[in-house]
């Protein structure tokens, strides 16, 4: 049974389309991103959720009530934005019982001090916006929809703005909470490792559809075409004639053929290889050799294309700039797109 | 660090002429009226007899109400009207913002005597609209006298609105349309996001505008002047006849009165200042 119910969508600013046919549907207490680059239409449809803009053709469902024509007042969804919107007049506990007054429900005090308790802002309830860091301010901005407790709860790049140790650590605490809370939450972000991390289903968005969606491990290993792949996990993608020349081997069939850095190996061309089944090589040069920490990259440039090989940075062995090798590529994880 | 010093230097050295012309002509008249009102009609016997007179005459302190009454009753109608007019130009497209702002531009700096005179020829005793609207057999302005309060007031309005609208007008660039998105997702109307977010966040820059209009009124002097003359109590006029007059110089006076008109307006900023901050707790 579904929750949340996105059923044709269309919607177009001056005669472009943003979202084009868009249908998905939510299970309750799930939790889906919506990923693609920025002017993807992602952060379009959530606003469309929230009421804050509407569609021109099509649906929206939330728990079995048509809410495409609802004021966003209406809907009981709740949301964070990029840029926290917190009410610079008011402090921490007045902007979290905004809502709260607004609907003039009794226990205010109460539900209020339970959400402060939650996202770990006790003492900090006098404090106004301008006095509190960037996580912080979050936090608060987090408490105050859900303080509300919405059917949904919508997040438009919530942690884009923080740096990155916060963001981590953010991202852990949203994770918690949402499932401690078991709501349904929509999350847009462009950064396909947040998805990752904290989804447990991702829409893929390019264009203003959903080119696809699955759970994130789905996803990163089975991207169905070369724009998820090339998005999603930094994939080696080659035409199917050149991958023919490179292997000289005409097995494949296809279009392209897409291959995750990290399950390649390199080798130096002295080595014996001929030992190593199910396996094609490629020879060629390392061209540069880059660092992000944990992860080594190397570039190899072969006759047709260059390859980008990772490797967990190890101490041992450590290939030159300049020097040659074989690139062992397993067949059973080459994808054909 | 040596190098950061001869910076200052440089910034101090380029500041120089500003605290000269701030001394020159703001601080030292300043100074030199305060002195002025603490001596005799003599000018040479140091003595506060001159503030007691004003404080014993009910037609200076008259003066002074008129003066505080046309200021406090402008500025509330130009900045109430100018809060809405403001709010209502950011809602048009850029291009038709950019020209009423030159429009309100313009009608600010519109002003003094050419400001009367017009006044006059279109509202006055023999004025176009008088006369128009007389021979039309629509006695419009019956009860209606230009060259009495009703006349300055509606005079002072004309041109404190254009000022009003300018200063007004920035700050609405600060009311972000995501603190509206989120006051409708949490339930609130547009009337409570005005009430409770709208206006409390432009208050600094309404209250401050209050302060000019306010102190712009009520130092407002050729206006009144060319309107009304010497037929009305207000006391830039009073000033004016005590320093300028060929009858009645009493320059002591006329500081004292001065004095008198620079007290009330920084009384009433510092007033309006607190009672913001009272309702701004966040900018304390």
């Amino acid at each position: 049974m579904s929750y949340v119910t996105i059923d044709q969508v269309t919607k177009g600013y001056d005669n472009q389309v943003v979202l084009n046919n868009i249908s998905l549907t939510l299970k309750k207490g799930e939790f889906a991103t919506l990923l693609g680059q920025s002017g993807c239409g992602k952060s379009t449809l959530l606003r469309s959720i929230a009421g804050l803009e509407d569609v021109d053709v099509g649906s929206i469902l939330i728990d079995g009530i048509d809410i495409t024509n609802l004021s966003p007042r209406q809907r009981e969804v709740g949301m964070v934005f990029q840029s926290y919107a917190l009410f610079p007049n008011m402090n921490v506990y007045d902007n979290i019982a905004y809502g709260l007054k607004m609907k003039k429900v009794k226990d205010i005090n109460a539900r209020v001090k339970k959400m402060i308790e939650m996202v770990d802002l006790i003492g900090k309830e006098a404090s106004y916006p301008h006095q509190l860091s960037g996580g912080q301010q979050q936090r608060v901005a987090l408490a105050r929809a859900l303080v509300m407790e919405p059917k949904v709860l919508l997040l438009d790049e919530p942690l884009s703005a923080l740096d990155a140790k916060i963001r981590k650590n953010l991202q852990k605490e949203l994770k918690r909470i949402q499932k401690e809370l078991d709501i349904t939450t929509i999350f847009v972000t462009h950064d396909q490792e947040e998805a990752m991390t904290m989804s447990d289903r991702i829409f893929v968005m390019n264009k203003g559809i959903v080119v696809q969606s699955g759970s994130p491990s789905e996803i990163y290993t089975t991207p169905v075409n070369t724009f998820v792949a090339k998005f999603i996990g930094n994939y080696n993608v080659c035409s199917i004639e050149v991958f023919h020349k490179l292997v000289r081997n005409s097995e494949l069939k296809g279009k392209e053929v897409a291959i995750r850095p990290e399950v390649l190996q390199l080798v130096s061309t002295d080595e014996d290889t001929s030992d190593l089944q199910d396996n094609w090589r490629i020879e060629g040069f390392i061209k540069d050799v880059s660092m992000t920490g944990n992860v080594l990259r190397y570039e190899v440039e072969t006759v047709e294309s260059a390859f980008h090989v990772d490797y967990l940075h190890h101490r041992g062995k450590m290939f030159e700039q300049g020097a040659h090798v074989q690139i062992i590529v397993p067949k059973n994880e080459c994808i054909i797109l | 660090m040596r190098k950061i010093k001869k910076q200052k230097i440089y910034l101090l050295a380029l500041l120089l002429p500003f605290i000269l012309f701030v001394i020159g002509f703001e601080i030292g008249p300043l100074v030199a009226m305060i002195k002025n009102s603490l001596y005799a009609d003599d000018g040479i016997t140091f003595s506060i007899d001159q503030y007691l007179t004003i404080f014993k005459s009910k037609f200076y302190l008259q003066a002074v109400k008129n003066s505080f009454i046309i200021a406090i009753f402008s500025a509330v109608v130009s900045v109430i009207v100018a809060v809405i007019v403001a709010y209502s130009f950011t809602k048009f497209s850029q291009k038709i913002q950019n020209r009423l702002l030159m429009i309100a531009n313009m009608t600010s700096n519109f002003e003094g005597i050419p400001l009367s005179f017009s006044y006059i020829i279109l509202l006055g005793n023999n004025g176009l609209f008088t006369l128009l609207f007389g021979k039309i057999g629509w006695d419009l302005f019956a009860d209606f006298n230009l060259y009495s309060w009703t006349g300055l007031i509606l005079v002072y309005v004309y041109f404190q609105i254009p000022l009003a609208v300018m200063l007004i007008y920035p700050s609405y660039q600060g009311v972000k349309k995501q603190w509206k998105e989120a006051s409708s997702l949490l339930g609130g109307s547009k009337f409570s996001f005005w009430l409770r977010i709208g206006i409390p966040v432009l208050l600094p820059s309404i209250v401050g505008t209050f302060s000019i209009l306010f102190a712009n009124a009520m130092g407002a002097y050729a206006t009144a002047y060319a309107l009304v003359g010497s037929n009305y109590n207000l006391l830039s006029l009073q000033i004016a006849s005590l320093v300028a007059s060929d009858v009645t110089l009493k320059p002591q006076l006329g500081s004292a009165l001065g004095v008198l008109l620079a007290s009330t307006m920084i009384g009433a900023m510092w007033f309006n200042e607190r009672m913001m901050r009272r309702i701004r707790r966040d900018l304390r």
